[in-house]
Protein backbone atom coordinates (compact mmCIF):
# COMPACT_ATOMS: atom_id res chain seq x y z
CA UNK A 1 0.00 0.00 0.00
CA UNK A 2 1.53 3.44 -1.23
CA UNK A 3 0.38 5.08 1.91
CA UNK A 4 2.45 2.81 4.20
CA UNK A 5 5.24 1.97 1.91
CA UNK A 6 5.92 5.60 1.31
CA UNK A 7 5.38 6.78 5.00
CA UNK A 8 7.86 9.11 5.65
CA UNK A 9 11.51 8.13 7.45
CA UNK A 10 11.90 11.59 8.74
CA UNK A 11 9.87 14.16 9.85
CA UNK A 12 11.68 16.63 7.66
CA UNK A 13 10.48 14.26 4.93
CA UNK A 14 6.54 14.92 5.78
CA UNK A 15 4.92 17.76 3.54
CA UNK A 16 2.40 20.52 4.93
CA UNK A 17 1.72 21.74 8.71
CA UNK A 18 5.76 22.98 8.90
CA UNK A 19 5.27 25.54 11.73
CA UNK A 20 3.11 22.66 13.69
CA UNK A 21 5.99 20.20 13.20
CA UNK A 22 8.79 22.30 14.15
CA UNK A 23 6.70 23.10 17.31
CA UNK A 24 6.46 19.55 18.38
CA UNK A 25 10.24 19.09 17.72
CA UNK A 26 11.02 22.05 19.21
CA UNK A 27 9.05 20.67 22.14
CA UNK A 28 11.17 17.21 22.44
CA UNK A 29 14.31 18.95 21.97
CA UNK A 30 13.91 21.29 25.28
CA UNK A 31 11.98 18.90 26.91
CA UNK A 32 12.85 18.20 30.60
CA UNK A 33 11.18 16.76 34.10
CA UNK A 34 8.09 19.08 34.47
CA UNK A 35 7.54 19.71 30.84
CA UNK A 36 3.93 20.16 29.68
CA UNK A 37 2.65 17.54 27.49
CA UNK A 38 1.91 18.07 23.81
CA UNK A 39 -1.73 17.77 22.43
CA UNK A 40 -1.86 17.79 18.72
CA UNK A 41 -4.98 18.35 17.28
CA UNK A 42 -6.36 18.36 13.71
CA UNK A 43 -8.20 16.35 11.05
CA UNK A 44 -7.48 12.94 10.12
CA UNK A 45 -4.60 12.25 7.55
CA UNK A 46 -2.57 15.53 8.52
CA UNK A 47 0.40 13.25 10.04
CA UNK A 48 -0.35 13.73 13.52
CA UNK A 49 0.56 10.40 14.11
CA UNK A 50 3.25 9.96 11.65
CA UNK A 51 4.85 12.81 12.87
CA UNK A 52 4.64 11.38 16.76
CA UNK A 53 6.26 8.27 15.55
CA UNK A 54 9.03 9.89 13.86
CA UNK A 55 9.91 12.53 16.40
CA UNK A 56 10.55 10.09 18.98
CA UNK A 57 13.48 7.86 17.74
CA UNK A 58 15.11 11.44 16.12
CA UNK A 59 15.36 12.54 19.36
CA UNK A 60 16.41 8.65 21.07
CA UNK A 61 13.29 7.86 22.67
CA UNK A 62 11.76 4.91 22.60
CA UNK A 63 7.77 5.44 22.13
CA UNK A 64 5.00 3.53 23.79
CA UNK A 65 1.59 4.12 21.72
CA UNK A 66 -1.55 3.62 23.18
CA UNK A 67 -4.80 4.79 22.42
CA UNK A 68 -7.97 5.71 23.42
CA UNK A 69 -9.31 2.05 24.29
CA UNK A 70 -6.02 1.82 26.42
CA UNK A 71 -6.77 4.73 28.83
CA UNK A 72 -10.96 4.82 29.00
CA UNK A 73 -10.18 3.46 32.46
CA UNK A 74 -8.71 4.37 36.15
CA UNK A 75 -7.68 0.29 35.64
CA UNK A 76 -6.34 0.23 32.63
CA UNK A 77 -3.90 3.35 33.18
CA UNK A 78 -2.66 2.51 35.64
CA UNK A 79 -2.28 -0.66 34.28
CA UNK A 80 -0.53 0.20 31.56
CA UNK A 81 1.21 3.97 32.45
CA UNK A 82 2.11 3.15 35.82
CA UNK A 83 4.61 0.80 35.20
CA UNK A 84 6.12 2.73 32.88
CA UNK A 85 6.07 5.88 34.50
CA UNK A 86 7.72 4.12 38.04
CA UNK A 87 10.40 2.57 36.52
CA UNK A 88 11.42 5.45 34.20
CA UNK A 89 15.07 4.72 34.68
CA UNK A 90 15.07 0.65 34.17
CA UNK A 91 13.07 1.45 31.17
CA UNK A 92 15.52 3.67 28.95
CA UNK A 93 13.69 7.05 27.70
CA UNK A 94 10.34 6.47 27.42
CA UNK A 95 7.55 8.81 25.30
CA UNK A 96 3.88 7.98 25.63
CA UNK A 97 1.72 8.87 22.72
CA UNK A 98 -1.73 8.44 23.45
CA UNK A 99 -3.71 8.90 19.71
CA UNK A 100 -7.59 9.62 19.21
CA UNK A 101 -7.50 10.88 23.19
CA UNK A 102 -10.72 12.79 22.16
CA UNK A 103 -12.02 9.65 22.36
CA UNK A 104 -11.83 8.52 25.46
CA UNK A 105 -14.71 8.31 27.70
CA UNK A 106 -16.30 10.76 29.13
CA UNK A 107 -18.03 9.14 32.04
CA UNK A 108 -16.42 9.63 35.12
CA UNK A 109 -16.92 6.16 36.94
CA UNK A 110 -14.63 4.87 34.50
CA UNK A 111 -12.28 7.61 35.96
CA UNK A 112 -10.14 7.45 32.96
CA UNK A 113 -10.07 11.45 31.96
CA UNK A 114 -9.68 12.06 35.24
CA UNK A 115 -6.31 9.24 36.34
CA UNK A 116 -4.73 10.63 32.84
CA UNK A 117 -5.27 14.40 33.69
CA UNK A 118 -3.38 13.58 36.98
CA UNK A 119 -0.42 12.38 34.67
CA UNK A 120 -0.31 14.97 32.76
CA UNK A 121 -0.82 17.15 35.48
CA UNK A 122 3.09 15.68 36.59
CA UNK A 123 4.72 14.60 33.86
CA UNK A 124 8.01 12.57 34.39
CA UNK A 125 8.51 11.31 30.76
CA UNK A 126 7.27 13.24 27.42
CA UNK A 127 4.13 12.76 26.59
CA UNK A 128 2.57 13.55 23.50
CA UNK A 129 -1.36 13.56 22.50
CA UNK A 130 -3.50 13.45 19.22
CA UNK A 131 -7.05 14.03 18.61
CA UNK A 132 -9.11 15.18 15.81
CA UNK A 133 -10.75 18.14 17.46
CA UNK A 134 -10.74 19.36 21.20
CA UNK A 135 -14.00 21.05 21.17
CA UNK A 136 -16.02 18.31 23.06
CA UNK A 137 -16.27 18.75 27.09
CA UNK A 138 -14.51 15.94 28.06
CA UNK A 139 -11.55 17.62 26.19
CA UNK A 140 -11.50 20.75 28.35
CA UNK A 141 -9.78 19.14 31.52
CA UNK A 142 -6.86 17.43 29.05
CA UNK A 143 -6.32 21.04 27.45
CA UNK A 144 -6.10 23.22 30.92
CA UNK A 145 -3.00 20.19 31.04
CA UNK A 146 -1.39 20.70 27.83
CA UNK A 147 0.23 22.46 25.14
CA UNK A 148 -2.34 22.78 22.16
CA UNK A 149 -0.53 22.44 18.36
CA UNK A 150 -3.09 22.42 15.80
CA UNK A 151 -2.40 20.45 12.30
CA UNK A 152 -4.99 21.62 9.56
CA UNK A 153 -5.14 20.33 6.01
CA UNK A 154 -3.32 20.15 3.09
CA UNK A 155 -3.33 22.68 0.58
CA UNK A 156 -4.36 20.83 -2.85
CA UNK A 157 -1.25 22.71 -4.51
CA UNK A 158 1.12 21.12 -1.98
CA UNK A 159 -0.75 17.75 -1.95
CA UNK A 160 0.00 17.70 -5.86
CA UNK A 161 4.07 18.10 -5.28
CA UNK A 162 3.66 15.00 -2.66
CA UNK A 163 1.47 12.84 -5.14
CA UNK A 164 3.88 14.08 -7.92
CA UNK A 165 6.47 12.70 -5.88
CA UNK A 166 5.27 9.56 -4.81
CA UNK A 167 4.05 8.58 -8.71
CA UNK A 168 7.58 9.37 -9.60
CA UNK A 169 8.86 7.16 -7.47
CA UNK A 170 6.40 4.11 -8.09
CA UNK A 171 7.30 5.09 -11.49
CA UNK A 172 3.54 5.67 -12.04
CA UNK A 173 1.44 7.99 -14.21
CA UNK A 174 -1.92 9.74 -13.65
CA UNK A 175 -3.36 12.02 -16.19
CA UNK A 176 -3.63 15.65 -15.07
CA UNK A 177 -7.24 15.53 -14.29
CA UNK A 178 -7.46 12.20 -12.69
CA UNK A 179 -4.29 14.07 -10.24
CA UNK A 180 -6.89 16.93 -9.44
CA UNK A 181 -10.00 14.44 -9.31
CA UNK A 182 -7.72 12.48 -6.56
CA UNK A 183 -6.99 15.82 -4.89
CA UNK A 184 -10.08 17.43 -4.55
CA UNK A 185 -11.90 14.01 -3.68
CA UNK A 186 -9.18 13.64 -0.68
CA UNK A 187 -10.11 16.94 0.77
CA UNK A 188 -6.80 17.35 2.32
CA UNK A 189 -6.35 14.40 3.63
CA UNK A 190 -3.04 12.80 2.63
CA UNK A 191 -3.60 9.02 3.36
CA UNK A 192 -7.12 9.51 1.54
CA UNK A 193 -5.01 10.98 -1.66
CA UNK A 194 -2.56 8.09 -1.65
CA UNK A 195 -5.28 5.22 -1.35
CA UNK A 196 -7.28 6.79 -4.38
CA UNK A 197 -4.42 7.19 -6.39
CA UNK A 198 -3.19 3.81 -5.60
CA UNK A 199 -6.51 2.50 -6.61
CA UNK A 200 -7.18 4.69 -9.59
CA UNK A 201 -3.81 3.98 -11.12
CA UNK A 202 -3.91 -0.24 -10.33
CA UNK A 203 -7.54 0.03 -12.32
CA UNK A 204 -10.02 0.84 -9.76
CA UNK A 205 -11.60 3.55 -11.16
CA UNK A 206 -15.66 4.02 -9.21
CA UNK A 207 -18.00 5.63 -11.95
CA UNK A 208 -18.22 9.12 -11.43
CA UNK A 209 -18.95 9.73 -14.74
CA UNK A 210 -21.77 12.03 -14.16
CA UNK A 211 -20.48 14.69 -11.94
CA UNK A 212 -22.40 15.67 -8.43
CA UNK A 213 -19.54 18.11 -7.55
CA UNK A 214 -18.93 17.72 -3.93
CA UNK A 215 -21.71 16.97 -1.88
CA UNK A 216 -22.58 17.44 2.11
CA UNK A 217 -23.80 14.93 3.57
CA UNK A 218 -27.23 16.56 4.39
CA UNK A 219 -27.98 16.98 0.76
CA UNK A 220 -25.84 13.84 -0.44
CA UNK A 221 -28.34 11.66 1.79
CA UNK A 222 -31.18 13.21 0.45
CA UNK A 223 -30.34 13.00 -3.16
CA UNK A 224 -29.03 9.75 -2.57
CA UNK A 225 -32.56 8.43 -1.85
CA UNK A 226 -34.35 10.36 -4.27
CA UNK A 227 -31.93 8.67 -6.90
CA UNK A 228 -34.13 7.01 -9.88
CA UNK A 229 -31.18 4.14 -10.76
CA UNK A 230 -28.79 2.16 -8.42
CA UNK A 231 -26.58 3.81 -10.96
CA UNK A 232 -27.28 7.44 -9.62
CA UNK A 233 -27.53 6.28 -6.17
CA UNK A 234 -24.30 5.02 -6.49
CA UNK A 235 -22.48 8.12 -8.15
CA UNK A 236 -24.33 10.46 -5.38
CA UNK A 237 -22.24 8.19 -2.63
CA UNK A 238 -19.66 9.08 -4.38
CA UNK A 239 -19.47 12.39 -4.40
CA UNK A 240 -20.22 12.60 -0.57
CA UNK A 241 -17.25 14.61 0.71
CA UNK A 242 -17.34 13.45 4.31
CA UNK A 243 -15.81 11.97 6.49
CA UNK A 244 -16.62 7.98 6.35
CA UNK A 245 -17.91 7.87 10.23
CA UNK A 246 -20.21 11.01 9.30
CA UNK A 247 -21.67 9.15 6.19
CA UNK A 248 -22.76 6.20 7.96
CA UNK A 249 -24.01 8.26 11.34
CA UNK A 250 -26.17 10.10 8.72
CA UNK A 251 -27.55 6.93 6.84
CA UNK A 252 -28.13 5.48 10.35
CA UNK A 253 -30.39 8.60 11.33
CA UNK A 254 -31.70 8.93 8.24
CA UNK A 255 -33.16 5.29 8.52
CA UNK A 256 -34.21 5.46 11.96
CA UNK A 257 -36.21 8.32 11.70
CA UNK A 258 -37.75 7.30 8.08
CA UNK A 259 -41.34 6.18 8.57
CA UNK A 260 -40.36 2.49 6.50
CA UNK A 261 -41.33 -0.66 7.06
CA UNK A 262 -40.01 -3.68 9.44
CA UNK A 263 -38.44 -5.34 6.64
CA UNK A 264 -37.19 -2.36 4.74
CA UNK A 265 -35.61 -1.06 7.70
CA UNK A 266 -33.54 -3.82 9.05
CA UNK A 267 -32.07 -4.99 5.34
CA UNK A 268 -30.97 -1.36 5.50
CA UNK A 269 -29.63 -1.32 8.74
CA UNK A 270 -28.39 -4.98 8.62
CA UNK A 271 -26.28 -2.44 5.95
CA UNK A 272 -25.39 -0.17 8.04
CA UNK A 273 -24.26 -2.20 10.50
CA UNK A 274 -21.87 -4.10 8.01
CA UNK A 275 -20.38 -0.70 7.02
CA UNK A 276 -20.05 0.54 10.58
CA UNK A 277 -17.95 -2.87 11.11
CA UNK A 278 -15.68 -2.01 8.34
CA UNK A 279 -14.92 1.03 9.18
CA UNK A 280 -14.21 0.00 12.76
CA UNK A 281 -11.74 -2.53 11.08
CA UNK A 282 -10.01 0.25 8.93
CA UNK A 283 -9.50 2.36 11.70
CA UNK A 284 -8.26 -0.35 14.11
CA UNK A 285 -6.35 -1.89 11.49
CA UNK A 286 -5.27 1.06 9.68
CA UNK A 287 -6.06 -0.86 6.52
CA UNK A 288 -7.32 2.18 4.61
CA UNK A 289 -7.35 0.16 1.32
CA UNK A 290 -10.48 -1.00 2.75
CA UNK A 291 -12.50 2.26 2.14
CA UNK A 292 -12.78 1.29 -1.53
CA UNK A 293 -15.60 -1.18 -0.40
CA UNK A 294 -17.53 0.82 2.11
CA UNK A 295 -19.62 2.77 -0.07
CA UNK A 296 -20.77 -0.38 -2.08
CA UNK A 297 -22.13 -1.93 1.45
CA UNK A 298 -23.78 1.17 1.89
CA UNK A 299 -25.21 0.96 -1.53
CA UNK A 300 -27.03 -1.39 -0.08
CA UNK A 301 -29.48 0.85 1.52
CA UNK A 302 -30.62 2.18 -1.55
CA UNK A 303 -34.13 1.17 -2.18
CA UNK A 304 -36.18 3.25 -5.27
CA UNK A 305 -39.41 4.85 -4.46
CA UNK A 306 -38.31 5.22 -0.40
CA UNK A 307 -39.51 8.56 0.88
CA UNK A 308 -36.60 8.99 3.23
CA UNK A 309 -34.84 12.73 3.81
CA UNK A 310 -31.65 13.60 6.23
CA UNK A 311 -32.52 13.67 9.87
CA UNK A 312 -29.46 14.68 11.81
CA UNK A 313 -30.45 12.90 15.47
CA UNK A 314 -31.70 9.44 15.38
CA UNK A 315 -34.10 10.12 18.14
CA UNK A 316 -37.11 12.23 17.83
CA UNK A 317 -37.26 15.81 19.91
CA UNK A 318 -39.46 14.94 22.70
CA UNK A 319 -36.73 12.26 23.72
CA UNK A 320 -33.56 14.08 22.83
CA UNK A 321 -34.96 17.29 24.66
CA UNK A 322 -35.30 14.75 27.69
CA UNK A 323 -31.98 13.35 27.27
CA UNK A 324 -30.33 16.96 26.79
CA UNK A 325 -32.01 18.93 29.53
CA UNK A 326 -33.55 16.41 32.59
CA UNK A 327 -30.43 13.88 31.98
CA UNK A 328 -28.39 17.12 32.87
CA UNK A 329 -30.40 17.33 35.99
CA UNK A 330 -30.27 13.42 36.68
CA UNK A 331 -26.48 12.93 36.33
CA UNK A 332 -26.56 15.93 39.46
CA UNK A 333 -28.97 13.75 41.31
CA UNK A 334 -26.95 10.94 40.63
CA UNK A 335 -23.61 12.26 41.31
CA UNK A 336 -25.46 13.49 44.86
CA UNK A 337 -26.92 9.72 45.84
CA UNK A 338 -23.54 8.31 44.54
CA UNK A 339 -21.33 10.30 46.86
CA UNK A 340 -24.17 9.99 49.57
CA UNK A 341 -24.04 5.81 48.66
CA UNK A 342 -20.50 4.99 47.90
CA UNK A 343 -21.28 3.58 44.69
CA UNK A 344 -21.00 4.77 40.96
CA UNK A 345 -23.31 7.26 39.48
CA UNK A 346 -23.77 4.21 36.76
CA UNK A 347 -25.12 1.99 39.46
CA UNK A 348 -27.41 4.89 40.91
CA UNK A 349 -29.21 5.86 37.47
CA UNK A 350 -29.21 2.01 36.35
CA UNK A 351 -29.56 -0.23 39.27
CA UNK A 352 -31.20 2.15 42.22
CA UNK A 353 -33.33 5.22 40.89
CA UNK A 354 -36.24 3.55 39.43
CA UNK A 355 -36.70 1.42 43.27
CA UNK A 356 -36.25 5.07 44.41
CA UNK A 357 -38.54 6.21 42.25
CA UNK A 358 -41.12 3.99 43.46
CA UNK A 359 -40.72 4.55 46.74
CA UNK A 360 -41.20 8.68 46.07
CA UNK A 361 -44.07 8.21 44.49
CA UNK A 362 -45.38 5.92 47.12
CA UNK A 363 -44.56 8.53 49.82
CA UNK A 364 -42.03 5.99 51.65
CA UNK A 365 -38.98 8.12 50.63
CA UNK A 366 -37.78 12.01 50.94
CA UNK A 367 -34.05 12.47 49.97
CA UNK A 368 -34.59 15.67 50.87
CA UNK A 369 -33.19 17.27 47.69
CA UNK A 370 -33.41 21.09 46.32
CA UNK A 371 -36.28 22.08 44.72
CA UNK A 372 -34.69 21.92 40.88
CA UNK A 373 -33.51 18.16 41.48
CA UNK A 374 -36.99 17.21 42.56
CA UNK A 375 -38.89 18.77 40.12
CA UNK A 376 -36.62 16.42 37.68
CA UNK A 377 -37.42 13.45 40.20
CA UNK A 378 -41.08 14.43 39.92
CA UNK A 379 -40.90 14.62 36.22
CA UNK A 380 -39.08 10.69 36.11
CA UNK A 381 -41.89 9.66 38.73
CA UNK A 382 -44.64 10.96 36.14
CA UNK A 383 -42.81 8.47 33.36
CA UNK A 384 -42.43 5.64 35.93
CA UNK B 1 -3.90 53.49 -1.04
CA UNK B 2 -4.49 54.15 -4.69
CA UNK B 3 -2.85 52.48 -6.89
CA UNK B 4 -1.09 53.72 -9.55
CA UNK B 5 -0.32 50.49 -11.81
CA UNK B 6 -2.97 48.19 -12.71
CA UNK B 7 -2.42 44.29 -12.07
CA UNK B 8 -3.84 41.09 -10.84
CA UNK B 9 -5.29 40.84 -7.13
CA UNK B 10 -3.46 38.30 -5.68
CA UNK B 11 -6.47 36.94 -3.36
CA UNK B 12 -9.20 36.90 -5.57
CA UNK B 13 -7.24 37.26 -9.24
CA UNK B 14 -9.56 39.95 -10.94
CA UNK B 15 -7.78 43.16 -12.30
CA UNK B 16 -7.19 46.13 -10.04
CA UNK B 17 -7.52 49.22 -12.03
CA UNK B 18 -5.06 52.04 -11.47
CA UNK B 19 -6.20 54.73 -9.37
CA UNK B 20 -8.59 52.06 -8.07
CA UNK B 21 -8.29 52.14 -3.80
CA UNK B 22 -6.48 48.96 -2.32
CA UNK B 23 -3.21 47.65 -0.97
CA UNK B 24 0.38 46.94 -2.37
CA UNK B 25 3.10 45.89 -0.67
CA UNK B 26 6.77 44.83 -2.04
CA UNK B 27 6.61 41.29 -2.64
CA UNK B 28 3.34 40.74 -2.12
CA UNK B 29 1.52 42.33 -4.90
CA UNK B 30 -1.65 44.54 -4.93
CA UNK B 31 -5.00 43.65 -3.50
CA UNK B 32 -8.55 45.15 -3.93
CA UNK B 33 -9.88 47.26 -0.73
CA UNK B 34 -12.48 44.52 -0.65
CA UNK B 35 -9.65 41.42 -0.59
CA UNK B 36 -7.40 42.76 2.13
CA UNK B 37 -9.01 41.00 4.65
CA UNK B 38 -9.51 37.98 3.42
CA UNK B 39 -6.66 35.47 3.51
CA UNK B 40 -4.59 34.62 1.22
CA UNK B 41 -1.26 31.49 1.11
CA UNK B 42 1.95 32.19 0.47
CA UNK B 43 4.85 30.42 -1.60
CA UNK B 44 7.41 28.06 0.99
CA UNK B 45 9.71 28.67 -1.80
CA UNK B 46 9.94 32.28 -2.85
CA UNK B 47 8.38 33.60 0.03
CA UNK B 48 5.98 35.42 -2.57
CA UNK B 49 1.95 35.04 -2.70
CA UNK B 50 0.85 31.51 -3.53
CA UNK B 51 -1.46 33.20 -6.14
CA UNK B 52 -4.50 31.37 -4.76
CA UNK B 53 -6.41 33.94 -6.84
CA UNK B 54 -5.57 32.10 -10.11
CA UNK B 55 -5.23 28.48 -8.35
CA UNK B 56 -6.56 25.83 -10.41
CA UNK B 57 -8.10 24.56 -7.06
CA UNK B 58 -9.22 27.64 -6.10
CA UNK B 59 -12.90 26.23 -5.96
CA UNK B 60 -12.07 23.08 -3.66
CA UNK B 61 -9.54 24.87 -1.76
CA UNK B 62 -10.66 26.00 1.54
CA UNK B 63 -8.63 28.53 2.22
CA UNK B 64 -9.21 29.31 5.16
CA UNK B 65 -9.42 25.75 6.67
CA UNK B 66 -5.53 24.42 5.02
CA UNK B 67 -2.42 25.25 5.98
CA UNK B 68 -1.15 28.84 5.71
CA UNK B 69 1.61 27.71 3.54
CA UNK B 70 1.44 26.80 -0.17
CA UNK B 71 3.81 27.04 -2.96
CA UNK B 72 3.41 29.14 -6.50
CA UNK B 73 2.48 27.89 -9.45
CA UNK B 74 5.88 28.62 -10.78
CA UNK B 75 7.48 27.08 -8.03
CA UNK B 76 5.40 23.69 -7.91
CA UNK B 77 6.38 23.39 -11.39
CA UNK B 78 10.09 23.18 -11.02
CA UNK B 79 11.76 19.82 -11.74
CA UNK B 80 11.82 17.20 -8.58
CA UNK B 81 9.66 19.90 -6.86
CA UNK B 82 9.50 18.25 -3.59
CA UNK B 83 12.98 18.58 -2.78
CA UNK B 84 12.84 22.29 -3.48
CA UNK B 85 9.99 21.99 -1.16
CA UNK B 86 11.70 20.15 1.91
CA UNK B 87 15.14 22.40 1.49
CA UNK B 88 12.73 25.52 1.62
CA UNK B 89 10.80 24.20 4.37
CA UNK B 90 13.96 23.34 6.54
CA UNK B 91 15.40 26.94 5.86
CA UNK B 92 12.30 28.27 6.48
CA UNK B 93 11.91 26.20 9.81
CA UNK B 94 15.32 25.21 11.02
CA UNK B 95 14.55 22.66 13.05
CA UNK B 96 12.96 20.67 10.24
CA UNK B 97 16.32 20.72 9.09
CA UNK B 98 17.55 17.31 9.00
CA UNK B 99 21.42 17.88 8.78
CA UNK B 100 21.94 21.61 10.11
CA UNK B 101 25.50 21.89 8.84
Amino acid sequence: MWSEKHRPGSVSGMVGNEEARATLVGWLAKWKKGTRPILLVGPPGTGKTTVANLVAPQFGYDMIGLNASDVRSKSKISEILEPVLGNVGILGSPLIFIDEVDGIHGRSDFGGAEALIKILKNPVVPIILAANSDASNKMRGIKKAVTTVYFKKLSPRLLRVYLRGILKKENAELGPGSIIQVINRSGGDIRSMMNLAQSLETGFTPDTGKSHGTLNVEAGVAAFFKAESVEEARRILYSIGSDPREKINAFYSSIVMAGIGPEARSTMLQAISEADMLYGRIIRTQQWRLLRYLNEILLRVYLPGTNIGYAKYNLSWPVLNRIIWDGKKLRSVSGILAEAMHTSRSTIATLCLPYMLHMMKGGHLDLGLDESHESALRKEMARA
Amino acid sequence: MTIRFPGDCVVCGEKVNANETGMWARGVGVRHEGCVQAKALACIVCGGPAGCGMCEFRDDCDIESVSDICICRKCSEMPDTFSVYQRAAAKKFPLLNPDPS
